[in-house]
Parts: C-alpha cells; structure tokens; sequence
C-alpha cells in the first residue's frame, strides 16, 4: 500500500491562531467589565454592535474576495479588532460612528491590505484615529465614572443616547461630577488646568482626581494590566512590547516629572491613566503590524512609550496611543530591517 | 581552552537559543530491552551506501557471509558496505532508497540463507595496534555516524587540527526515540571501550558524555561505566543536560557544553571539538576489538501502530515491511510510515527500502498521535517561529521571502544557516509548514548556484581555447619566421646562378605574358587554350600557369559547392567522389595541379580566372615594356614586374580565400542538409587553397614575393581547416554514425593538409630567401658574388615594403572579390 507523505516535521503544538485570539480576547473581558462598572452599559453596547459590524464586514468582504467565511470568522481576529475599538470609543458616542470605524478598520485598513497578516497598520487604532480627527467633540466627551458623577446613564438611557432616541436624554448631565462641573477624562482636565497656568498638585485637588491618580481609570488600567499578565503567562503574547510600551512611558515621564514635577504629569498618573494598559497589552502587541524580532519589539514598544509621552504632553490630543502606535507601526518594517538577530555561527557585526 | 575546562570539569552548562518540549513518549518504547527480530528473506544493501567512488566487490551469484565486504574502493571518502547476512546475491539493480524522495538508487538485493553464518573474524589486542591501523580498521568496518548523519567516523577520528574536547552525544532528543537510551543502558561498557578507543587516537584533554535528563537510568549506567572505566581520571565525565529540543543537534550541544558557536559554514574540528553518537562509540568497540564490521544496528520501532514497540539489533539492508511485519503493524487509512523521529524523520511513500547505517527509528503513529497536516494560514507575524528558532534565524522573514520565490533575499537572511530541526514549523501558530518553504528554497539556490558554476566551466573553456588558437597562430609564425632565418644562414655563392635563373625565368614570364594578351583579350575559351598550352610549354611561366590551376581549382569547388547545396542523396555520392577528387589533388603536388588545369572543364568561371590572369599578364607586360631594356636597368624591372606579380598573387590568394570563405559559409548555413553535403565544399575549398599554394611554390622558384602569396595562402588554409573544424563539431551533433565518419574523413585530410601546408611554405620561404639577395645583385650585378650584409638588409627591407604594398593591394582586392569582374577590369 501506499502511505502518506509529508514534510516533517510531523507534530504541530496546536495552538493555532484562533486560539491566540481567543485567549486575548478573554483576557481583555477583566477591563471590559470594570470599565462598564465605572462607565455603564454603554462601553458593552458598543462593543457589542462593533462586533456585529466587524463579522458583517468580515464575511462581506470574504465573499467578494471568493475565500472561505468560515475559516475566516473562526480566527477571532475581526472579534478582537471590534472589542477594541469598542472599549476605546467613549461609551455613549452615537452609534454611527462605531459602526463607520469598525467598517473602516476591516475593510480599509485590514483587507484592502491584504487581509489577515499583510495590514501595515493596527485597524483598532487606524479607525480610532479616523473617528477622532472626523468626530473630535464626540471623541473626547467621556461621561463621569459612576463615583464621582451627579447620574449615571442606566442601560435604557445608555441605548437612547447611543441610538439617538427619546429626546428627554440628554449628553451633558451624565457628565457632569458631583461638584457639578462637566467632567473631562483625568488626562484632559490635567492638560486643561496646565495650560490654565495651574500646578499639576492644583489640578489633582479636582474630584475626577483620586489624590494621584484618575477615580475609575486607575481601576480600569488595573483590570487590563492583570489581563495582561494572564496573556503573558499564557504565551498568547511576549513581554518585549508590553515592556517596551511601559518602560518608555515611565522612563519618558520620569525624566519630565523629575525636571519639572509642577506642570507634569507624575509617572503613576501617566501609567494609569487612559488607555496605557489597554494599549500596552492589547494593541500594540497585535504582532502583525509590529516588529518581528525580540529585541525590535522592545524598540518597537518603547517608541510607542515614549511618542505617547511627547504626545500627551505636548499634543493637541489628551491621549496619545493611537497616534503612537500607528507612528510605530510605520516604523515596524525599518526596525526589523535593521534589528535583526545574530544567527548561529555569525560573527556580531 | 584553559578556563573552558575547568568550567567543564564543575559541569557548567550554557543555554541555546530557541527549543522546544514536543510530547517525547518514549515510554512507548524505552521499556524493554533491546530485541532481536527473525532473518528476513532478503536484505537491499545499497552500494555505496556513503560516499561516491567505489568498485563492487561481488557479482550476482555470489555466496556472501555475514560481514563480507560487498564494496571496495580506494578513495578517503569510500566506506565499505558488508553483507548484513550469509547468503546469495541474486541481483544487483536501481530499487527505491530510504529516502524522501524514494529514488532508485543501485542495491545489492541479498537472498539470505537463513544461517547468519560471520565470515571469519579477527579479534584485535587494542596494544598491538598503531594509530592508522586502528583508523584502517574503522574504515573498513564501514562505521558512518550513527545519530543520523551518516557522516564518515574514520574522516572525524583523523582530524587535521587538535582536538581539546570530545563530546558523545547521548542526548536523543528527538520524541519517541529511545535507540542510544536503551543502547547506553545496556551496553555502556562497550561504549566505554569505543571512548577508550576515540581518547587514544584523538587525545583530547576531556571528553564529555552529555544525555539529557529524561534518560536517568542511561545516566546512571555511563557514570557507572566511566567510573570502571581506566582512562585516566578527570578527563571524562557524564553531564546531564536538560530536555529540549533540538539539544541533540550537533551544533547545539556544542554551545550547550562549552557555550561557543561552531562558525557557519565551519565544523567542529575548528574548535577543537568532535561530537561522537553513542551508538558510533559501540561500534568502534565492535570494530576494532572483535574485527565486526557494522552489519547491524539498534533502532526504535514505534508509535501506536505496531504491536510490539521497542528497540531492536537490525541487520543493516533489513527491509523496512518485513521489520513491520515483525512487530505486527497494522496500517490504518492514511497511514504514515517516519524514518526518524517525528521532528526531523521522513514520510516513506514505499515501504521497501532497507534500514540503513544512519536510521534510528522506524514511526508507524495511528493518527490521533500524529494527524494530518491542518490547512495553511496567513501568517500573523506572531514571532513565535523566531523565539523556538535554535539558529537565531527570522523565519518568518525567510517564509515571506521563499514564498514569493525571493530566493536571494532569503539567502541574506542566513537560510544556508537553517538546520531543519522543525521548531519554527511545530510552534507556528498558523500551521505554515515553514521548514518545506526553506527546503525548497534551498535548492532553488543550490540549483542556481550550480547552473552558475556550468557557466562559469563552460566560459573557461571557451576562453582557453581562443588562447590555444592563438597560441598556436603564434607557434606556426615563429616556426616560419625560425625556418627563414636558418635559411638564411645556410646562404651560399650560388645564389648567383639562382638570381640568373630567376631573371631568366622573368623574361621568359614577360613574353608568356604578352602573348596570353595579345591572344586571347576578347575570345576566352582560345585563350584559356593558349594558357593552358603556356602552361604546359612554357616552364618559365609558371605564374600564369598556376592562377589558372587555383582558378580551375577555384571553380571546382564552388560548383562542388552549389552541386552540393541542391543535392539529395543520391548526390552525394558523387559529391563524395569530388571529395576523393579533391583529395588525391592534396596528396599530389604540381602535377596534379596540372592535371586539373589540363582536365577540368572549362565553366564560366575559369574563363573569368582565366581573363583575371590575362589581364595580370597583360599589366606584367606592360609594365614591362616601359621599363628600358638595358641590362642595368633590368634589376629595376625585375623588382618591378616582382611587384606587380606579387599583386597578382595576391589577388588570386586573395579570390582563393573569398572562395574559401563563401564555400565555408555555404557548407555552414547548409550544416542543416547533411553533413557530407556540407563537408565537402569546405574540403574543396581546402583543396583550392592547396592548389593555390602549390601553384604558389612553383612560382617561388622565380618570385621572391610568392613567399607572402604562401603566406597569405597558408592563412587561408588554416582559415578553411577551422572552418571544417566547425563543420566537424557542427556535425558531432548529428546523429547518423555515417555522417560522423565523414567528420574523421575531413579531419584526417585537415590534418593531411597542414603538414604539406607547412612543407610548402618551408620550400618557399627557402626559395624566397634564395631570390632575396637577387635583387641586391641586379642593382650591381658585377659584385653579386660579394654581398654585404647591409645590402642584404636593404634588399629586405625593400621586400617588407613591397610585402607591406602588396597587403594594401590585397585588402582592396579583397573589397571587390565579390565580382570577379571587376578585377578582370582592373
């Protein structure tokens, strides 16, 4: 008889793909959650219709390139594009626009690309920054974490607001705090008060403060940062970007901090504020659009740590990952260019 | 070296890059000890099994004996092959090898006898033995590495530069082997014996056993071993290492043990380093201690899909179904059958193949163990590949790049430096089987690189044979110019009666000449009549009597030529015997020429040769007449009329070697048509040079200047030899014997040709010499007998210009020899 031929080596690990992003995604459900506890229904609404447009576009997009749909789905990676983007939008911005960002991100960015592994850029992040330099009013308004805030939007409310229905519901008093002031994100209402001539400890005084940190946000980084440290002990990512994202950030801010700690943000702040968790772990460890090598993605990931830095503090933009990660991932083929590793039996130079 | 050892002798271990910890289960084979499986009918023993050059040593027929060498051969690279078993060679042809690709590769088909019977064997006192003995012994034996590799044991015990260190691999790390496990734990004294053997011939300052800490029970039985063991205490240790794959691969252990990489492209020996299997341990004990040759080895025969799993003593040639067979096998639908481990062994489409020399393993897995290959995916640059790679490589760069066939740009990602032991392949997350990508790439490359090399061969040739051409264009020139100038030398007084002679000849010239034009200026055919009459009359007109032959000669072989162009087969024949014609005129000399100028039809082509040669006679003559007739002035005229008759050598040299040319393209652009049709033109075209230089050295003898004519006839010649050359490569091509016959036909006539070439041009140049001075003495013919060497100089140097004039002439003529007209005009 004849047997089977192949190629060796004959046994794979099994730990395919799908699998990889299966684990990331459940990994990022911690964040997901605490963000809803300070933030309400809303951050889950669009993450869920963020969801129901990505697979649409996937299988869309799928059938006209004549691929198989199924296999396609079934590698979660358009899943975890539109949870990301759904946990990065504020909460309550109308449906629209998640649902252009999301079909921007897999269709533009992702398959007109080459699909799955040929995108030059993270889709999460081209559709952030789409939606913030078209949308920057709706962007940047974040309601009050549920804490500090006079109303917090219930899931009716979240999903009129959303969908624009029923009239009585109104944007702005779910942000305002219990001081009664509007409330902006932590980073931006630091960023306002030093441009206002106030010291950085004048501004932390501010109810959306916790004496050094963001009320709610430091929780929320909290959640994803242990998120994260599951994805490591699992493999699903390497420790070379993480690091590199948070090294850069706290080395970048620590400098800044240290030469002038009255109109800086501290370290801490800058580390637990926004989306430094979420981005470290999550996004910029999308190891398509980043650097190949180990040592590349520690450059890789410090890059992103420290445009972060400069953006956020010299910026027009409160936060800065998008931005930052979508600059690294233009640098990605030129790092891996030239940070390639020493192969066995070759000399160092 | 120094700190390395004492890092060695504490056991210190180094980490290599990348690895992983695929599921081992060797359990499923590791239990039992070693077996033995019953004889199987036949053995296939592939000659050679390693290495290239080798003579068999036996014949269909043959009774062999167990060990019996079954090949012999004299070069370092040979290792013998033995008869794994007694029995009858009952054939020896091409059957599939134990290979991926299962080519047929030359096998020695065995009908075993069923007795096993040893052929004699003799025992050694390893005391009694020199170095090279002991390495003779090992070779003869026919011990390859036994880990895989196969490699020559005798190349790697007998190593050019020092060795420190030693090492013996007993770190089989690749999954379900348990081979050298079972091999260490049962027969480690014998592999002490084989180290015992390996320290005495390579000396080395340690020698390190290095097994990975799955086999503790093997550990235990070599520490044991080493401590009975009487080689000198220190200088060998067991060091466990921990379990990962690929530690087992050489270079690996080498930077696990000592933490230094084997240079790429380099071997071990460049650090001071061998690596010795275990297993080749054992049978460089069984070598030279018993005289055994390597006839048989361990191998693991598992996986969930055979009975009776474990290790077993095969007899080298074994075929793989009957050891199947054996361990009661039972194949299920899309059964994969792995020589080797799971890792790095290969797939058998066919099952009978022989166990050979480097075959540890034997993996018939049911298909939950080992599935099939899942479907490729995009890759996600996930890095995962780069992390388990233990060459520090990209491989997802060195995929990107050999999929798009990007062959080079993967070569400047180091992929020579890829050792295939499957990491990137087995933790790809997207189930790319990368280690394919790179094998093709690889031989894309090495393809590449060999076609180059073919290029490069074939310019070499080329190159060095225009430098022979030319060499040889150089060597015929001197020998000439050599010729010369002992002619020279040999000079006597009675150049006097030859200057005489020659003028006489002249004059005797001069009134042929006149009478040709007065003759025949309008009715040629009379005229070529009258030639023919001067030519046969007069034997002092030998010029004129001579264009005619070269010009009768000429038209032969062009009508030889078109004869051939249109002929069929049947023309041939006759074409043939033109050759033979044309032949014999080779053969002969002046006479046969003039048998051509009497015989040969008389076409419009003669008569054009014909009334070219009146009209030279014709402008002789009249230089002639207008030359004063006083004797002193005589010598003027006879340089002049040497002039003129030069040219009128020239040119016909000249129409000659048109001819030649035209005939020789002709016979090229019709190679196509046959190569007798096609051959022949260029024979003729020989013949018509010939003729012409024949013709040439009967001129000689009255001109000075037909020396250049010989010259430029010789020229000719070697013009129209190279041309039948090609002809003859051209038509080495085709198929027919009876057509390369021919091609050796017109060599032999080639060559026939060159030496009466030579002759000729000899006999010219003499007479040529010989006429030299004449013209000194014509100036003063009173003091002709004294001729100094200056005047003999200035006579030379007259003769250069005028050779140089007559090249001139001849170039021009050689513009207008496409119409014969136009120099009859002239």
């Amino acid at each position: 008889m004849a047997f089977k031929i192949a190629s060796s080596p004959h046994v794979t690990r099994n730990l395919h793909t799908s699998t990889v992003m299966q684990r990331v995604i459940l990994c990022l459900l911690p964040g997901l959650v605490v963000q809803c506890a300070f933030f309400g229904w809303g951050t889950l609404v669009q993450v869920l219709l963020a969801i129901l447009v990505a697979l649409s576009c996937e299988a869309a997009v799928m059938k006209l390139r004549n691929r198989d749909i199924k296999t396609s789905l079934s590698d979660n990676s358009a899943m975890l594009t539109a949870i990301l983007i759904g946990v990065a939008i504020p909460p309550l911005a109308p449906w629209w626009m998640i649902v252009m960002g999301t079909a921007f991100a897999i269709v533009i960015v992702k398959h007109l690309y080459g699909g799955l592994g040929h995108n030059l850029f993270n889709p999460a992040m081209a559709a952030y920054v789409l939606l913030l330099v078209s949308f920057p009013v709706q962007m940047t308004t974040w309601i009050a974490p549920s804490t500090v805030a006079l109303h917090s939007p219930s899931l009716v409310e979240s999903l009129q607001l959303i969908f624009n229905v029923g009239a009585h519901v109104n944007m702005e008093q779910f942000r305002l705090g219990i001081d009664g002031m509007t409330m902006a994100t932590p980073l931006d209402t630091l960023k306002t008060d030093l441009s206002m001539g106030l010291t950085t400890t004048e501004s932390l005084t501010k109810a959306i403060f916790d004496g050094s940190t963001g009320v709610g946000w430091f929780w929320v980084n909290l959640a994803y940062l242990a998120g994260g440290l599951v994805l490591l002990k699992l493999k699903a990512i390497r420790w070379h970007i993480s690091t590199g994202v948070l090294l850069g950030l706290f080395v970048a801010s620590s400098i800044g901090f240290l030469l002038s700690p009255d109109n800086q943000a501290s370290p801490l702040l800058h580390l637990f504020s926004g989306a430094t968790m979420l981005a470290a772990f999550f996004i910029a460890t999308d190891p398509v659009t980043a650097a190949t090598s180990p040592r590349g993605r520690i450059i890789f990931g410090a890059l992103i740590g420290v445009l972060v830095y400069i953006i956020r503090t010299k910026g027009g933009y409160p936060d800065a990952f998008a931005f930052a990660v979508l600059l690294a991932n233009l640098c990605a083929p030129f790092i891996d260019y030239y940070v390639r590793p020493r192969t066995y039996g070759h000399s160092t130079n | 070296m120094l700190t390395l050892l004492d890092q060695l002798d504490k056991g210190t271990l180094w980490r290599s890059p990348g690895g992983i910890h695929p599921p081992e289960v060797k359990f499923l084979s590791n239990a039992t000890p070693i077996g033995q499986l019953p004889l199987a009918s036949t053995y296939l023993v592939p000659v050679p099994q390693v290495g290239e050059n080798c003579t068999l040593a036996v014949k269909v027929g043959d009774k062999v004996l167990k060990g019996t060498p079954l090949t012999q051969g004299t070069s370092i690279w040979h290792l013998p092959v033995h008869a794994p078993t007694s029995g009858t060679v009952v054939a020896i042809e091409p059957r599939a090898s134990n290979h991926a690709s299962a080519l047929p590769v030359n096998t020695c088909v065995i009908a075993a006898d069923g007795k096993d019977t040893w052929c004699e064997l003799v025992p050694n006192q390893l005391d009694d033995l020199s170095h090279q003995q002991i390495v003779d012994k090992i070779r003869s034996a026919g011990i390859a590495g036994m880990g895989g590799a196969a490699f020559p044991t005798h190349i790697k015990l007998n190593p050019v530069s020092e060795i420190d260190l030693v090492i013996i691999n007993g770190v089989e790390c690749e999954p379900y082997i348990s081979a050298d496990d079972r091999l260490m734990r049962e027969y480690s004294q014998d592999i002490l014996a084989g180290i015992g053997i390996i320290h005495r011939l390579l000396a080395p300052k340690r020698i390190v056993i290095a097994i990975e800490d799955n086999k503790p029970e093997a550990a235990k039985a070599m520490q044991a071993a080493v401590n009975q063991c009487g080689l000198p205490a220190g200088s060998i240790r067991v060091t466990v290492i921990p379990t990962k794959y690929p530690s087992g691969g050489e270079k690996q252990l080498i930077q696990i043990i000592t933490g230094r990489e084997v240079p790429s492209g380099s071997i071990p020996a460049k650090l001071g380093i061998v690596v010795h299997n275990v297993g080749t341990a054992f049978a460089i004990h069984q070598a030279v201690t018993q005289g055994k040759p390597l006839v048989e080895r361990v191998v693991t025969v598992t996986g969930k899909n055979v009975s009776k799993p474990g290790n077993y003593w095969l007899p080298i040639g074994t075929p793989v179904d009957h050891v199947l067979t054996a361990t009661e096998f039972t194949p299920e639908a899309e059964q994969k059958v792995i020589i080797g481990g799971p890792m790095m062994g290969h797939a058998l489409a066919n099952i009978q193949v022989p166990i050979l020399k480097g075959t540890n393993c034997i993996l018939v897995p049911s298909s939950q163990e080992i599935g099939s290959a899942p479907e490729e995916k995009a890759c996600i640059r996930c890095g995962e590949c780069a992390t388990a790679c233990p060459a520090l490589l990209l491989p997802q760069q060195l995929f990107w790049h050999a999929k798009a066939e990007e062959y080079d740009k993967a070569a400047s990602y180091n992929l020579k430096d890829c050792i295939e032991c499957g990491c990137c392949s087995y933790v790809c997350p997207s189930d790319i089987p990368l280690v394919e990508y790179y094998r093709i790439a690889k031989s894309a490359l090495k393809q590449a690189a060999d076609e180059k090399q073919q290029a490069e061969r074939a310019k070499q040739r080329f190159d060095a044979r225009l430098a022979r051409l030319e060499e040889e264009k150089l060597a015929r020139e001197a020998k000439a110019k050599e010729a010369a100038e002992r002619r020279q030398a040999t000079m006597t007084g009675t150049d006097k009666n030859a200057v005489a002679e020659a003028m006489a000849r002249i004059a005797a010239k001069k009134a042929a000449a006149a009478q040709a034009a007065t003759g025949g200026a309008t009715i040629e055919q009379p005229a070529t009549a009258e030639l023919n009459a001067t030519a046969t009359d007069t034997t002092a007109a030998p010029k004129g009597k001579a264009a005619v032959a070269a010009a009768i000669a000429r038209a032969k072989a062009k009508k030889a030529a078109q004869a051939n162009t249109e002929s069929t087969k049947t023309h041939s024949v006759e074409t043939d015997s033109a050759q033979i014609d044309s032949s014999a005129n080779v053969d002969e000399t002046e006479s046969a020429t003039d048998v051509i100028a009497q015989e040969a039809p008389l076409s419009q082509k003669d008569k054009v040769a014909a009334a070219i040669a009146r009209a030279k006679a014709k402008k002789a003559a009249q230089q002639t007449d207008t030359a004063p007739l006083e004797p002193t002035e005589t010598a003027d005229s006879t340089s002049e009329l040497n002039a003129a008759d030069d040219k009128k050598a020239k040119v016909a040299a000249a129409v000659a070697r048109a001819k030649a040319k035209k005939a020789a393209q002709q016979a090229e652009t019709n190679a196509e048509n046959g190569l007798n049709q096609t051959a022949t033109p260029a024979v003729d075209s020989k013949a018509n040079v010939q003729a012409d230089v024949n013709d040439d050295t009967e001129a000689a003898a009255t001109d000075i200047n037909d020396a250049e004519a010989i010259k430029k006839a010789k020229v000719a010649a070697a013009v129209a030899r190279a041309k039948a050359k090609k002809i003859a490569a051209a038509s080495a091509e085709s198929k027919t014997d009876a057509e390369i016959e021919s091609v050796d036909v017109i060599r032999a006539e080639a060559n026939v040709a060159s030496p009466s070439i030579a002759a000729t041009l000899d006999t010219a140049t003499t007479e040529a010499d010989a006429v030299l001075p004449s013209q000194g003495s014509a100036a003063e013919p009173i003091e002709t007998a004294q001729l100094s060497s200056e005047e003999l100089k200035k006579a030379r140097i007259a003769a250069t210009i005028a050779k140089a004039k007559a090249k001139k002439a001849a170039l021009a003529q050689e513009a207008n020899a496409s119409s014969d007209s136009s120099v009859t005009n002239d």
